[in-house]
């Protein structure tokens, strides 16, 4: 454990100063040069503005937030039973496989005023965008990981008379994982673009909604604000998914753990 | 039975003592084409029950589709196979399969590798773990048994993915160059543990590999087979006594034997 916890120390350790180092460049060069927090405030005062206006923050962080999250659940359930009829039906391989591979040259943000126009400015549009977004790396990279079992592992099964059930529990679950995880890792963060964007087009509420709202305003610490509290939450979603991997795929060497999964 | 088993133990038996007892595995003018290529050339062997018969031959032979039709993983174009009197048509619960990697799944601890068959043709768990421990002991694994994959060694890594093979106690045990993969002091000593575990539980082996020293090292018997075509050209029973241990590589006996096999497989070339 100690042991571990330097190395943890150690590769925190270059990162955190270099953060340091860069705000403190920032703080000075704002200061010094007398740019006025309308064209770029500095670190400070965006701080300032987080801890006085914690609660208007909070109040729309929240919303994205919620449908951020339920969004990626959609998408991790539909991504991954998609998935597995993907690997299970010939049809669907070859006939649907290939559209979806292809649909992901659409801009999916491009989709939002359409959202609009379809199911209105509530939350209804916010949710399906983050959940669009997010779907096709769930699918993609969950198939793959469906897929890509060994043919050595397929052949020892077979030999022991595995039936599909077994083969599907057993095997091509477990392998899937890390691809699963990875996908995770890919598709939270675009469910949280999905959110912001169809906040910007249309809505009543959400840090993007806020972030919009306050560059109408031309309240700059307040964008910057918000986009920092929207990055936390981000940064923590992601944490909460890859301390899950890590327990979850516990045979695999933390340097070998798939990052990016497809 | 267990005459002829005490028997074999100290002595080898002749040839056509052999072929007294029926067949646990026949096979019969066996052919396989892939798309026109013809992959397999009318193969016809028989294996005793109980006997240790290597398929010796250079890589691309065909040995190893010879096994795989063996273990009902492959279809063959012609002839027919046949395991304990009945027909192989596909896997069979009687066979255990050891293939040249050790194919051990890497989310699964050494004990629940093993238990793997187990849980897949649904037998009671609890009288097959005593069992697999049993193996592990026997395979000098067993102080390893909730470790992963990745932390051992190639070797103990075979070590393994042998006793799962045997685990639900098939009558037949196909090995296809299971030593192959491992380095030359380790093959040595898996080979001498192989037999020992061949010992004790008198499975009839059919062993695939391209080694001469290693297949008269093992066997009560060596089919030759060459490539092109693709079928067996000699065969040989190795009449050395057993146990069997490394230090019999150096007599004149082993060395003529694999010099006689040698020959036969370079003059078939050579023709």
């Amino acid at each position: 454990m100690p042991a571990n916890l330097s190395r943890h120390f150690t590769t925190a350790f270059w990162p955190t100063l270099f953060t340091v180092l860069g705000l403190v460049v920032w703080e000075v060069t704002v200061r010094t040069m007398g740019i006025r927090s309308i064209i770029l405030p500095p670190p400070s005062e965006i701080f300032e503005t987080m801890v006085a206006r914690y609660d208007l923050l909070l109040d729309h962080l929240w919303p994205s937030l919620y449908l951020t999250v339920l969004g990626f659940l959609f998408a991790v359930v539909g991504g991954i039973l998609v998935a597995i009829v993907i690997t299970y039906s010939e049809v669907i391989r070859l006939g649907f496989y290939p559209v979806i591979v292809v649909s992901q040259v659409i801009p999916k943000i491009a989709i939002a005023p359409l959202f609009v126009v379809w199911f209105g400015t509530g939350t209804l549009s916010s949710l399906l965008l983050a959940f669009l977004i997010s779907f096709f790396p769930m699918t993609i990279n969950s198939a793959m990981g469906f897929q890509s079992v060994d043919e050595d592992i397929q052949r020892m099964a077979r030999t022991f008379m595995g039936t599909r059930w077994q083969i599907f529990w057993k095997i091509r679950m477990p392998n899937a994982l890390p691809y699963i995880f990875g996908g995770m890792k890919i598709s939270i963060t675009l469910a949280i673009i999905g959110v912001i964007v169809a906040e910007f087009v249309a809505s009543q509420e959400g840090i993007g909604y806020l972030i919009k709202l306050a560059g109408g305003l031309l309240d700059t610490p307040l964008m910057m604000a918000a986009i920092t509290v929207l990055s936390i939450a981000g940064l923590a979603l992601y944490w909460l998914i890859a301390v899950a991997e890590s327990r979850a795929i516990y045979w695999q060497p933390p340097a070998e753990a798939i990052g990016g999964g497809g | 039975m267990t005459t002829i088993a005490a028997s074999r133990a100290v002595n080898v038996p002749e040839p056509d003592q052999a072929r007294v007892r029926a067949p646990a595995l026949q096979v019969a003018a066996v052919r396989k084409v892939y798309d026109q290529l013809e992959a397999i050339r009318e193969v016809t062997l028989d294996v005793a029950d109980g006997e240790f018969v290597s398929v010796l031959g250079p890589s691309g032979c065909g040995k190893s589709t010879l096994l795989m039709m063996i273990a009902g993983l492959v279809d063959i174009t012609g002839g027919q196979i046949v395991i304990n009197g009945t027909r192989v048509r596909g896997p069979r619960r009687e066979v255990g399969v050891v293939f040249q990697s050790p194919v051990l799944l890497p989310w699964r601890t050494v004990m629940q590798n093993v238990m793997f068959p187990v849980e897949l043709l649904r037998l009671p768990r609890a009288e097959y773990k005593a069992r697999a421990l049993d193996l592990l002991r026997m395979a000098k694994i067993d102080d390893f048994v909730d470790m992963l994959p990745r932390q051992l060694s190639g070797g103990m890594r075979q070590r393994a993915a042998i006793c799962r093979a045997l685990v639900h106690n098939p009558s037949i045990l196909l090995m296809d160059e299971p030593f192959s993969a491992l380095d030359a002091i380790t093959r040595d000593e898996m080979a001498i543990e192989l037999l020992r575990i061949w010992q004790a539980h008198r499975k009839t082996v059919l062993f695939v590999t391209h080694s001469i020293r290693e297949a008269v090292l093992l066997s009560d018997r060596v089919l030759v087979m060459d490539r092109r075509p693709a079928t067996i050209i000699e065969e040989l029973t190795i009449e050395i006594p057993r146990p069997r241990h490394i230090a019999m590589t150096e007599d004149e006996s082993f060395n003529r034997l694999v010099r006689h096999l040698r020959r036969a497989i370079e003059t078939s070339h050579a023709g």
